[in-house]
């Protein structure tokens, strides 16, 4: 190992005479990153606390509540409002199959909120109770480095406690953000997006990134009138192009309204609701205006300027292979740093943190080949490299295999939208690069695919494998005949 | 095949009259062909016919190198295939691709399959896979109406099911892709006959009275539903039947606990049917993971499915208001308006002429071939259920691809069994690919096994009793995964990605280095951390001599 690590027992003190510590590891933020270090490195031996703001739908700089983003938020909330929207489509479908219902179904948005309600308050009561079971401190307030060694929570009363620790783990997450623009304070972020007291009739979401379709999917699927604005062509910048192409194409066949390359410029209250002003000179009116417009490491509170822990120009924690910030003994996961937004990956870095810290075994969480799903309906899933990047990073022609189908489900119910699956190989070394797909399951289907990539798997190991038949993930293994050949060093046009 | 002949009751009739009309001219049509048209060189013993070098084609020489012994001749096909379903489909076109010269015969289509009735597309496409899962589909959204209601959705009035919409709209499917199964034909170039194929000599092929010479010949006629032969068993229906019922049936007797019986189970009880399931054994699903056929039948039965355990039926009554009892070694039920035998399949070889010309079959009337798929008649072939050696499309999909490689291709190819996934799609459905967990203990002693057992995200805010089953078995010794089962929503669409990591031999320490997706069912399974039980074999000597002296020691 290049450089020394800070591992416990190991620390500078050869004569052993150890500091005494409150705690062997303080965790501020009990989101999926914290929770996970803290109870691994309990289960490792470490005296651990954890602080975090309290239980609230709808975050701020001082609520929060024990699960984090990811379940009371994030990825739990969302999919649930996914898996209501998506009934109403399903439910139109049905009538080819044969059942007869009522011309008009009827959705309760209240009842669904309730249960969403319920279900995050369940799952923050299950997560305490996983920290209460390994042994680690949960305190309740807001906390702040106050040195290299020492928090101090700030108590719902006010007080404020400092603790000591040996280490210090920042996993504070990330928040919305709003576009500066007139009016927007009548705009909402998807925390508030989540907790709405009436389901809108006409909803207009500004921005490209994946909570930008999900809403955009979610509202519609409910029956909504639904206006995407987006500053590019297409949406999910980053994602593969023709993805992006197939997604923008379905969220169109499914009646959301797209606006391509138009920014927002004025929001105004009227009485009819929000007057929506583009760019382009429309006006639009909306019951809810939704700004998924990125969000920002929550860093500004934690005095971590103070001790010298140094952020990025966003205001991410900078860490280092194994999530070690520049002051030794302070260290930072998840989206607090801002290196891959997803709950999985802090899951991983929490858990290697602890492996590192107190499982004597330092390692380093490995963000290649991590796949990932956007719930927009049809859902879109991908694990490795886009086509683009394919194109830049292989040394040989890059193999593109694709597979347009109409999923069997569509020709009983005559929908009118494609399955599209794309792998990209390395015509040299015959390895998958890349998968993708957008259609139908894409998410539950992509999870095994990913483990083929991760270990390497070639475009031969993908064709011996016999598919499940009718299955849609059996295309994946029955992709013959290539699409294209890209030669070595010439990128594809942008589409 | 005596005991299928009650099967396709609702066109008996016709279908013993074809029988009897195909029996009569295929004889002497044969031997007329055979002693009087020399041009047929495949009437004849090969060796005695050296053809002249203008009969040589650009394939024969391919043909040669898998049978050096035998000199170039004119055949008339280089391939025939009897039955266009998935495996001759296949490896007709692929033949096609490869240069040959291939034609394929296929009885006239019917939902209903019998001795005279079938249709390209075969048993996938017709009356199996497909349709089976169409109407899977339509019977699935009885549930997802009540999942809705968890979700906030609501209905004036209970939804009803129409099953005429919905075998209309199935079959105007079948028929499309039947459509486009023989374009593909076509467009490979593959000529498509109509009619019975019955094989004459190692080279020639009867269709209906016309006869063909082929170098090679397949056969990829698949199996068919099997009755056994009880009294009363002509009011049963079989599979085929149940795909095609005129109206949608109020109480359905289902006997049988294979995959058959429990999809057919979960499609009939989606759609309000009242449905007993009557199983020899104590659980469905023999063969299966011993623990996925416990979780399967505890979660049919949450859903309404009533089964009827170590029961074997006896016989079957009509009753004089047209109802009908199912006797069995436990007594007698009664009010049935269907009674489905899915009581297992039998190869289609009857009536093929393979006793004639020297084909070996099994026991249970399969055709018996090697690895490369080569009856006892080297110039005779076999592949898919006809064969019944696994019997999926998929499979049959991989036999006849690699036949076509080894023909015409001059690459003699294997299929491969290792690790071919399956699916049950019963509700909630089944997959796996690999080893149960009493194979691997059988095969590799030391093996640890992961499970979980978990409510679904869905379930807990529809309030339905849905849980999701899965489990990983490892072997000890190499950590690769050897086996990998799952039952609960979207299995098969999840385990086949899986199945990829399997068949390239992956180890648990590769799944657990691959990230989740979250929110899904699928991450549990790189997330499971700590196996639920390490079995192993009997101690070894050593370690118990190991116990031994530390017992010793105290």
């Amino acid at each position: 190992m290049a450089r020394k690590m800070l591992i416990d027992g190991e620390k500078g003190n050869p004569n052993g005479e150890e500091t005494h510590y409150d705690f062997d590891l303080f965790v501020i933020g009990a989101g999926s990153g914290g929770v996970r270090a803290s109870r691994f490195s309990a289960q490792y031996g470490a005296k651990v606390g954890i602080c975090e703001l309290p239980f609230h739908p709808v975050s701020s700089e001082v609520i929060g509540g024990v699960g984090g983003t990811c379940v009371i938020r994030g990825c739990v909330p969302k999919k649930i409002l996914v898996y209501g929207a998506s009934f109403g489509p399903e439910l139109q479908d049905a009538r080819s199959f044969g059942w007869e219902l009522n011309e008009r179904l009827d959705f309760d948005w209240k009842k669904l909120l309730h249960k969403k309600t319920e279900e995050i308050l369940r799952l923050n009561g299950i997560y305490k109770r996983l920290l209460a079971n390994s042994g680690v401190k949960l305190f309740e307030g807001e906390g702040k480095v106050v040195g290299p060694n020492e928090v101090e929570v700030t108590q719902l009363d006010g007080t404020k406690i400092g603790y000591s620790a040996k280490h210090i783990l920042i996993a504070t997450g990330s928040r919305a953000q709003r576009l500066p623009i007139p009016g927007q304070e009548l705009a909402i972020t998807s925390d508030e997006a989540l907790s709405l007291e009436e389901l809108p009739k006409r909803a207009v979401v500004l921005g490209a990134g994946y909570i930008a379709v999900e809403f955009a999917s979610i509202w519609r699927g409910m029956g909504a009138t639904v206006d995407l604005f987006y500053r590019k062509e297409l949406p999910l910048r980053g994602f593969d192009d023709e993805m992006r192409a197939v997604v923008a194409r379905n969220l169109e066949g499914r009646g959301i309204n797209l606006h391509p390359n138009t920014n927002l410029t004025e929001l105004v209250r009227t009485e009819d609701g929000i007057k929506v002003r583009t760019d382009h000179g429309e006006e639009l009116m909306a019951d809810v205006v939704l700004f998924a417009t990125g969000r920002a490491p929550n860093t500004k509170r934690l005095n971590l300027e103070a001790v010298g822990v140094e952020l990025d120009k966003i205001g991410a924690v900078k860490v280092d292979e194994y999530s070690q910030t520049n002051v030794p003994s302070i260290w930072a996961i998840g989206d607090a740093t801002n290196r891959m937004n997803l709950t999985p990956v802090a899951l991983m870095e929490g858990g290697y943190f602890a492996k590192t810290v107190f499982g004597g075994e330092p390692t380093k969480p490995d963000h290649t080949n991590v796949p990932s799903a956007v719930f927009c309906i049809p859902p879109l899933s991908v694990v490795g490299l886009s086509e683009e990047q394919a194109t830049e990073q292989a040394n040989g022609d890059v193999l593109v295999f694709t597979s347009t189908f109409n999923p069997m489900k569509n020709t009983i119910s005559g929908r009118q939208e494609k399955t599209f699956m794309k792998l990209v190989v390395d015509s040299e070394t015959d390895k998958v690069l890349g998968a993708s797909m957008c259609g139908p399951d894409a998410p539950e289907i992509m999870q095994g695919i990913a483990i083929a990539l991760k270990c390497g798997a070639t475009k031969a190991q993908f064709d011996s494998t016999v598919g499940i038949h009718p299955s849609a993930a059996e295309e994946f293994v029955t992709l013959r005949s290539v699409t294209r050949r890209i030669a070595a060093g010439k990128p594809k046009t942008n589409l | 095949m005596a005991a299928s002949l009650g099967t396709p009751k609702l066109s008996s009739p016709t279908f013993q009259n074809l029988c009897k009309k195909c029996k009569f001219p295929i004889k002497p049509f044969s031997s007329f062909s055979h002693y009087n048209k020399p041009n047929h060189f495949g009437s004849f013993n090969s060796f005695s016919h050296p053809p002249t070098r203008s009969y040589c084609r650009r394939f024969t020489t391919r043909a040669d190198s898998t049978n050096v012994a035998e000199p170039p001749r004119k055949y008339d096909f280089d391939l025939f295939t009897i039955g266009a379903g998935s495996g001759g489909v296949r490896a007709s076109r692929f033949a096609a691709n490869f240069g040959a010269s291939v034609a394929v015969c296929e009885l006239p289509f019917a939902t209903v399959s019998s001795d005279s009735t079938g249709g390209v597309g075969g048993t996938c496409v017709l009356r199996g896979c497909v349709p089976k899962k169409l109407l899977v589909y339509a019977s699935k959204y009885s549930h997802e109406f009540e999942e809705s209601c968890g979700f906030g959705w609501n209905y004036a009035a209970e939804p009803e099911h129409d099953w005429s919409t919905l075998i209309a709209n199935k079959n105007a499917e079948i028929q499309r892709l039947a459509g486009i199964y023989k374009n593909t034909l076509k467009n490979a170039g593959v000529a498509l006959i109509e009619g019975r194929g019955k094989i004459v000599d190692p080279h020639t092929v009867d269709v209906d009275g016309k006869i063909y010479s082929a170098k090679n010949i397949l056969i990829s006629v698949g199996g068919r539903p099997f009755i056994p032969d009880i009294p009363g068993s002509e009011y049963a229906i079989d599979s085929d039947a149940a795909l095609d019922l005129p109206s949608k049936p109020r109480k359905i007797a289902i006997v049988g606990g294979g995959y058959i019986a429990v999809e057919f189970a979960g499609i009939f009880n989606g759609l309000k049917s009242d449905v007993h399931v009557f199983i020899r054994q104590k659980k469905v699903l023999r063969g299966f993971d011993e623990e996925i056929r416990d979780f399967v039948g505890e979660q049919m039965l949450l859903r309404g499915i009533e089964f009827h355990t170590e029961e074997s039926p006896q016989a079957i009554i009509k009753s004089s208001d047209g109802s009908l009892s199912l006797k069995t070694n436990k007594g007698t039920i009664d009010g049935f308006s269907h009674i489905m035998f899915a009581t297992g399949r039998k190869p289609n070889t009857k009536n093929l002429g393979l006793e004639t010309v020297g084909v070996k079959l099994t026991e249970n009337g399969a055709i018996e071939v090697d690895e490369y798929s080569q009856t006892s008649v080297p110039s005779i072939w076999a592949v898919g259920d006809v064969t019944d050696r696994i019997n999926l499309t998929p499979v049959a999909l991989m036999e006849g691809g690699a036949l076509a490689k080894t023909l015409f291709a001059n690459k003699p190819t294997k299929p491969e069994y290792s690790a071919v996934p399956s699916a049950v799609f019963s509700q909630p459905p089944i997959a796996q690919v690999g080893l149960t967990e009493e194979q691997a203990i059988k095969e590799y002693g030391d093996v640890d096994v992961h499970t979980a057992n978990f409510r679904p995200l869905k379930a807990t805010l529809s309030g339905l009793p849905d849980r999701i089953f899965m489990k990983l078995i490892v072997c000890a010794k190499t950590n690769k995964v050897i086996g990998l089962h799952m039952c609960g929503e979207d299995s098969p669409e999840i385990i086949q990605g899986f199945a990829v990591a399997v068949k390239a031999g992956l180890t648990k320490a590769d799944f657990d280095a691959t990230v989740g997706i979250h929110p899904t069912a699928a991450e549990e399974l790189v997330t499971m951390r700590t196996p639920t039980r390490k079995v192993r074999r009997t101690p070894s000597e050593g370690k118990t001599d190991s116990e031994i002296k530390s017992t010793a020691g105290v």
